[in-house]
C-alpha cells in the first residue's frame, strides 16, 4: 500500500495523540483517583424505596472521623432532602436513587454529577475542602416540571457542623400554682460524643443543663417550671442547644379557667 | 480541471443518466428539507425561550418542541438526505441503475410513513385533538413512556432505511456479476461499509423497541429495565452520529477535491477510514453512559479506549481532505506555504460550505475529545457544552455540508440551474457565523454547569457563576446565533424552492466526482473484503457489550422490577399525587 511520507508522519502523530489521551485519563483514574460511577452500590426496587435500609430515612449520616454519607431520593421534581449540609474538609459519599424516571444529581460548578436511573443506586465519594453554597440541579429531562427540580448543598466550616436534633414536649396551658415540666430530647447523629449545654428561657426565668451524649445517642431533658413565679398570662419560651432552637408558648391560667392539659 | 470516471457521459447530468432514480432522490431530498425547515424553526423557538429573550409557549410545551426538534433534525433530516446521497453514489459510481425502482420507492414511502407517525404522535403533546403523548425527547429513555405510534413510527423509519441498504447491496451485487474482476468503486465502498455498521448498530434500538418498549407501551408487558433499554439505545446512539456523518465524509472525499480543482489524495486511505468506522462505530456507545450507575468502571474504560481510537479515522480524514484541497489549489496556480489557500474557489458556495463545515468539524473534534475523556466528562456531561458540541457536528459538519451539497445535487437531479449562487454563498457564510456565536456560548456555559434539555434554567436557590463573561451575554449570543441560523435556513429553502421553478438548463455540469492521485490499485484487495470487516466488527461488539449487558440483566432483570410507564405532565403528576397521599397518611 502506497502511503505518502507526510501522511505516514501524520498517522504516527495521530497515534501518539490518541495514546497520550488514554494515558492522561488513566493517570486521572490512578493518580488523583477520579473513580467513575459504577455498579458497586447495587440495584433497588423503586417501589420499595421507603423500606430500603438506606433510603427509608434520607439525609446526612456520620460514619466516623471526617467521613459522611448522604442518602438522596430523586423524584419528579424534587430531591429528598432538598437541602444538604456537610462540613468542610469532609469526605462525603452520596447514594442517590430515583422513585420514578431517570434524573441526574448534579452539584453545579463541581464534578459531582451522576445519572440517577430508576432501579439503580448511584454512589460517589467527594471531598469538600472549602465552605460555600452549591446549587443542585437535575440535568436529565424528567417531565414537564424538569426545570424546577433543584436543591442546595451547603458546605459549612467544620466547627459549625453537627448532626444534633432537638425536639420538645411541653404543655400549652397550665393552672397557676401547678408544677409543670418542659421536656426535651436531644439526639446526636455524630459518631463522637457531644458535650454541650441546653438552655431554657421562659419569661424572666432561665434554666441550664449540661448535656453529655454518646455518639449516635440521645438524652432526655426535663425542665421543671415554676408557674407561680411566672404568674398568669402567656409566656414565650425558647430552648437552645448550640445553634438549634425550639420555642413555644405556655399559658398560665387561673384555677377556674381550665385544667392542666398536656397538648 | 474536472476529473471524470465516466468518459462517455461526461456532459450529462444525473437526471440524464438515471431519470427514474433522480425522482426518488429528489423526493428524499425534499423530505429532508421539510424536516430541516420545521425542525430548524422549532430550534429558534427553543433558543429564544431558554434564553428568556422571547417566551410565547408554555414551559411544559418546550419539551414537545424539543422532542420534535431532536427527532426531525437528528433522524429525519439527516437520514433522508443520506439515502438520497447514497443512492446517487451507488448508481453513479457503478454506472448502473438500481435493480428494481419499485423497491426503491417502497423503502422511501415506508420511511415517510414512519416519519409521519412519529411526527403526529409528538404533535399530540401540543394539540389536544390528537390523543397521543410523546414528550420523551430524541432519546426516549424509559420509564418515560410514549404513545405506541411513536415507537411504531421509529421502527418503520429504521426498517425503511434497512431496505434502502438492501437496495444498494442488490445494485452492487448485480454490478459485480457484470464486472467480476473490478475493485468496488470508492463511493459505493463508502455507502456499503456505512450500511453495514448501520445494520449492526440498529439491532440494538430495534431490540429495545420491539422486545421491550413497544410491548410495554401497549400493556403487553408491565415493566421495563430502564438501564437495559437505555444501554441498548446508546448501542445505537453513537453509531447513528457516524451514520449521518458518513455522507458528509463522502462529500469531503469525493466532491471537495474535485471542487478544489484537483484529485483525492489517497483512495486506499479513504477505504481504511471507512473500514475503521465500520469496526469502531458501535462498541463505543457506553461513552454516553460514563456517569450511569450499574455499569462497571472497566467497561467504561474499554468504551473510552475504543472511542479514542475512533479519533484516528477522523484525524486521517483531516489530513487527506486538506492535502487534497492543497493539491487542487496548486493545480489552480496556488503557491506558498499558506498562499495556496487564496487559490481555492471561495466564490463557489458548494466548495465554501463544505470547507467551512470541515473547519467547524475540527473544532467539534476538540470538544469531542473532552467528552470522550472519561473523568473530565463529569464536568460537562449533560451540560449545554454537549449541545454546543453536537451543533458543530450534526448541526454544522453535517447540515452545512448537506446544504452546500444540495446546491450541486438539486440541479443534478432536477435538471434546473441553481436560482442564485450569491444567495447560496451568503447562506453558507451566515450559517457559519450564526453557529460560531451559538456553539461557543453553549460550550462555555456548560463549563459552569448550565444544563441541557431545560426549558427555563433559572433556579430559586442559586445562580450560575461563569468564570468569564456573564449568563446574559451567553444567552444573547445563543439567541443571536439562533436568529442568524434561522435566516440562513430561510435563504437556503428559498433558493431551493426558486430553483425548482427555474426552467430546465442545458449548461449544467456533468455528474462527476473526484479522481484520485493514488487509486485503488495501490491498496491491498483485502480492504474490499466486506465479510471480513463485518465479522471483526461483530466480534468487537460482542467483546464490548456482552458483559455489560449480562451484568445489567443480572442485576435489574430482563424486564426490571415492576417499573411502569410515566407521562409526567404538570397537571397530573403521579409522583406528586403519591407524595401528597403520603403526607395525608404517614
Amino acid at each position: 500500500m502506497n502511503i505518502h511520507t507526510y501522511e505516514k508522519a501524520w498517522l504516527v502523530a495521530a497515534m501518539v495523540l490518541i495514546v497520550g489521551f488514554i494515558a492522561t485519563i488513566t493517570y486521572g483514574a490512578v493518580g488523583p483517583g477520579i473513580a467513575m460511577i459504577d455498579d458497586d452500590a447495587g440495584s433497588i426496587d423503586p417501589n420499595e424505596i421507603s423500606d430500603h435500609e438506606r433510603f427509608g430515612e434520607t439525609g446526612v449520616e456520620h460514619l466516623g472521623g471526617n467521613e459522611y454519607e448522604v442518602n438522596v431520593v430523586a423524584q419528579a421534581w424534587s430531591y429528598s432532602p432538598s437541602e444538604i449540609e456537610v462540613p468542610a474538609g469532609s469526605e462525603v459519599t452520596f447514594y442517590v436513587t430515583s422513585r420514578d424516571v431517570t434524573h441526574s444529581f448534579t452539584v453545579v460548578g463541581t464534578n459531582v454529577n451522576t445519572m440517577v436511573v430508576p432501579g439503580q443506586i448511584s454512589e460517589m465519594t467527594v471531598q469538600f475542602d472549602e465552605p460555600g453554597e452549591y446549587g443542585i440541579l437535575c440535568n436529565e429531562y424528567c417531565g414537564e416540571g424538569h426545570h424546577t427540580m433543584e436543591g442546595l448543598l451547603t458546605v459549612v466550616p467544620e466547627d459549625e457542623f453537627d448532626l444534633t436534633e432537638l425536639s420538645t414536649d411541653a404543655p400549652r396551658e397550665v393552672e397557676a400554682g401547678n408544677e409543670t415540666t418542659i421536656n426535651a430530647t436531644v439526639s446526636n447523629g455524630m459518631q463522637d460524643g457531644l458535650e454541650t449545654t441546653a438552655t431554657l428561657e421562659i419569661g424572666e426565668q432561665q434554666y441550664e443543663r449540661d448535656v453529655t451524649i454518646d455518639g449516635e445517642g440521645s438524652a432526655e431533658l426535663t425542665f421543671d417550671v415554676d408557674t407561680d413565679a411566672l404568674g398568669e398570662g402567656e409566656h414565650d419560651w425558647t430552648l437552645t442547644v448550640d445553634d438549634h432552637e425550639e420555642s413555644g408558648t405556655l399559658s398560665v391560667v387561673s384555677g377556674t379557667d381550665g385544667g392542666d392539659t398536656n397538648e | 480541471m474536472e476529473v471524470t470516471r465516466m468518459s462517455s457521459t461526461a456532459s450529462r447530468t444525473y437526471l440524464d443518466q438515471f431519470p427514474a432514480e433522480a425522482k426518488v432522490i429528489k423526493a428524499a431530498f425534499w423530505s429532508s428539507f421539510m424536516a430541516l425547515a420545521i425542525g430548524g424553526l422549532l430550534g429558534l423557538v427553543q433558543a429564544l425561550h431558554r434564553t428568556d429573550v422571547l417566551r410565547f409557549i408554555d414551559p411544559a410545551d418546550y419539551y414537545t418542541v424539543l422532542t420534535a426538534h431532536g427527532v426531525l433534525l437528528a433522524i429525519t433530516f439527516t437520514i433522508f438526505f443520506l439515502v438520497g446521497i447514497f443512492t446517487w453514489a451507488v448508481t453513479t459510481s457503478l454506472d448502473r441503475g438500481v435493480v428494481d425502482i419499485r423497491f426503491t420507492w417502497a423503502w422511501y414511502i415506508m420511511m415517510v410513513v414512519g416519519t409521519i407517525l412519529v411526527g403526529v404522535s409528538i404533535l399530540g403533546g401540543v394539540v389536544d385533538a390528537i390523543p397521543t403523548y410523546a414528550d420523551v425527547l430524541f432519546t426516549f429513555y424509559a420509564p418515560l413512556q410514549a404513545h405506541p405510534a411513536f415507537y411504531v413510527g421509529l421502527v418503520l423509519f429504521v426498517v425503511g432505511s434497512w431496505l434502502a441498504g438492501a437496495d444498494w447491496f442488490r445494485t452492487w451485487w448485480a454490478w459485480r456479476k457484470e464486472n467480476p474482476d473490478e475493485r468496488i468503486p470508492l463511493p459505493t465502498f463508502m455507502a456499503l461499509t456505512t450500511t453495514l455498521f448501520w445494520y449492526l448498530c440498529t439491532l440494538g434500538v430495534a431490540l429495545s423497541i420491539l422486545v421491550f418498549l413497544l410491548p410495554w407501551s401497549l400493556g403487553i408487558v408491565d415493566s421495563v429495565n430502564p438501564l437495559l433499554t437505555r444501554t441498548l439505545f446508546w448501542y445505537f446512539g453513537h453509531a447513528v452520529v457516524y451514520f449521518w456523518l458518513m455522507p458528509a465524509y463522502m462529500m469531503w472525499y469525493i466532491m471537495l477535491p474535485k471542487l478544489s480543482g484537483g484529485k483525492l489524495f489517497s483512495d486506499p486511505l479513504a477505504r481504511v477510514v471507512f473500514v475503521l468506522f465500520l469496526l469502531l462505530s458501535t462498541p463505543v456507545g457506553i461513552h454516553h453512559q460514563y456517569l450511569d450507575p450499574g455499569i462497571a468502571e472497566g467497561y467504561k474504560f474499554i468504551a473510552m479506549t475504543n472511542t479514542m481510537f475512533l479519533l484516528l479515522p477522523s484525524l486521517l480524514t483531516a489530513f487527506t481532505v486538506v492535502a487534497s484541497m492543497e493539491h487542487g489549489a496548486r493545480q489552480r496556480g496556488g503557491t506558498g506555504y499558506l498562499g495556496w489557500l487564496k487559490a481555492l474557489p471561495w466564490r463557489d458556495p458548494v466548495f465554501t460550505g463544505m470547507a467551512l463545515a470541515g473547519l467547524m468539524f475540527a473544532a467539534a473534534g476538540f470538544s469531542g475529545m473532552i467528552n470522550a475523556g472519561m473523568n473530565i466528562n463529569y464536568l460537562v456531561h449533560n451540560s449545554w457544552w454537549v449541545v454546543g458540541h453536537f451543533h458543530l457536528t450534526v448541526g454544522t459538519a453535517v447540515a452545512l455540508t448537506f446544504m452546500a451539497a444540495a446546491y450541486w445535487f438539486i440541479p443534478q437531479v432536477t435538471g434546473k440551474a441553481l436560482w442564485s449562487r450569491q444567495l447560496a454563498l451568503g447562506q453558507v457564510l451566515l450559517w457559519f457565523v450564526g453557529m460560531t456565536f451559538m456553539s461557543n456560548a453553549m460550550h462555555r456555559s456548560g463549563l459552569f454547569g448550565m444544563p441541557r434539555r431545560t426549558a427555563e434554567p433559572q433556579y430559586q436557590g442559586f445562580n450560575f457563576e461563569p468564570a468569564v463573561g456573564t449568563v446574559g451575554e451567553i444567552n444573547a449570543q445563543v439567541a443571536l446565533g439562533a436568529v442568524l441560523l434561522t435566516v440562513a435556513l430561510a435563504m437556503f429553502l428559498l433558493n431551493m424552492v426558486l430553483t425548482s421553478f427555474n426552467d430546465d438548463s442545458d449548461s449544467l455540469p456533468a455528474n462527476t466526482y473526484a479522481g484520485t492521485l493514488s487509486g485503488p490499485e495501490d491498496s491491498p484487495a483485502v480492504l474490499d473484503n466486506l465479510k471480513l470487516w463485518t465479522a471483526i466488527a461483530v466480534v468487537l461488539v460482542i467483546v464490548g457489550y456482552t458483559l455489560p449487558l449480562a451484568s445489567i440483566v443480572d442485576s435489574g432483570g430482563l424486564f426490571g422490577p415492576d417499573i411502569s410507564g410515566f407521562q409526567l405532565a404538570i397537571e397530573t403528576d403521579p409522583a406528586l399525587v403519591l407524595e401528597s397521599v403520603r403526607e395525608v397518611m404517614p
